[in-house]
């Protein structure tokens, strides 16, 4: 394990982070959206993370002791049905009258946002405190 | 691996209370080579001079090991180094003076 | 003759095992969020006193069959093979939603204090090569 392999890692957490921030921003964003791409209203949308290994740039990974990255495997979304509003005038209301809303809780992504932001300086951090180990370390060689 | 600081504190204080360098200067000032008895007194206080420079070599050591070790206490560690150092770079220097003190002689003799 | 001693020896293995630590919290604080992951750490005092047994006579300082510094693990050069590491799952501190237990501040905190450590290791390595080099250019340098 070496000095390139963290900065991967924590790349890795910095990259999957930042899918998160966008993906709440996006739910955000599309809170009352009723007619997504699809014609449907906009359903949530969720990262997945995965641990993964990442091998060392220099070494065969050895499977079990590489430390372990993080990746979005895949974005799915929230199959949980959205609020229905009785708005007769509403141009996408269905026959009765009803809308569907995006199944999204505005409070519910700024705590993810919060949350993903919070996790992103965890790992900018631990960046910071990697070029700061090499630093020392190369001044061995003064 | 257990680090004494009980023993470690010995040692700083027998390097510090014994004065060497005062007494060797002093040694070094009297020495006369018609009288012999101050001449083994100047090559005392040197062999003297030189353990304690070593003490603080293994001193300086066993601070190290305790910090490779995750125990040990930082600032200690870096104190013990920096003296190690410096009676390093004073004995060399010493040394040198002694040297070059020596080949003046020979040459005087020639 | 030999130079450079089991002190110098013992500070370049404890650098190589920080790293390695550090390795494995970045790890932890990447994960922070995946649902599962258990945290892992590396036991330093373990780590260090099994690498002193597993060398031998190394651990005085002599020579022995693995490098020339009398430390047997590992090439010189080479760092620590990961596989010889006691990397130990954290015990879970409390409970969790999704599985993951990873304590994002107590994980920063042991990954300020591994790199304040890495410092000292690096910093007195500096200090007794200086010494070393010092003396080997006649006071000069």
């Amino acid at each position: 394990m070496d000095f390139l392999t963290a900065l991967h890692v924590s790349g890795s957490g910095l990259s999957a982070e930042r899918t998160r921030v966008n993906l709440a921003s996006s739910n955000l964003a599309n809170a009352e959206t009723t007619r997504g791409p699809n014609g449907k209203p906009y359903q949530r949308l969720d990262p997945v993370f995965e641990a993964i290994h990442m091998a060392g740039q220099n070494e065969a990974p050895t499977v079990g002791q590489a430390p372990l990255g993080v990746e979005v495997s895949q974005i799915v979304a929230d199959q949980t049905p959205g609020k229905m509003v009785y708005s007769p005038d509403h141009p996408d209301a269905d026959a009765d009258g009803f809308v569907t809303l995006p199944n999204v809780n505005p409070i519910a992504e700024i705590v993810n946002l919060l949350s993903a932001s919070r996790a992103f300086e965890a790992n900018a951090t631990a960046i910071e405190t990697l070029k700061q180990m090499a630093s020392r370390g190369l001044d061995i060689a003064k | 691996m257990t680090i004494d600081s009980g023993q470690l504190d010995l040692q700083y204080d027998e390097v510090e209370r014994s004065g060497g360098l005062d007494r060797l200067d002093r040694a070094g000032q009297t020495a006369n080579a018609s009288d012999p008895a101050s001449l083994d007194r100047f090559k005392s206080e040197l062999g003297k001079a030189i353990g304690e420079v070593d003490k603080l070599q293994v001193a300086a050591d066993t601070q190290a090991d305790a910090v490779a070790h995750g125990a040990g206490n930082l600032h200690e560690m870096a104190l013990a180094l920096e003296k190690a150092d410096v009676a390093m770079r004073l004995a060399m220097r010493i040394r040198n003076k002694l040297v070059d003190t020596y080949n003046d002689i020979m040459k005087m003799g020639m | 003759m030999r130079v450079f001693d089991g002190t110098l020896a013992r500070l370049e293995r404890s650098l190589d095992v920080r790293l390695v630590r550090q390795n494995v919290l970045a790890a932890n604080l990447a994960n922070v969020d995946t649902p599962g992951f258990r945290p892992k750490d590396v036991d330093f005092a373990a780590t260090m006193t099994a690498i002193e047994g597993s060398a031998g006579h190394g651990a005085e300082g002599t020579p022995s069959p693995g490098g020339t510094d009398g430390m047997g693990a590992g090439a010189p050069g080479q760092g620590i093979p990961a596989d010889d590491l006691p990397i130990v799952d954290v015990p879970a501190g409390g409970a969790s939603l999704d599985g993951n237990t990873v304590d994002l501040d107590r994980t920063m905190v042991a990954m300020a204090e591994n790199a304040l450590q890495y410092a000292a290791s690096a910093r007195a390595a500096g200090v007794k090569l200086g010494i070393l080099r010092y003396v080997a250019s006649d006071g000069n340098g």
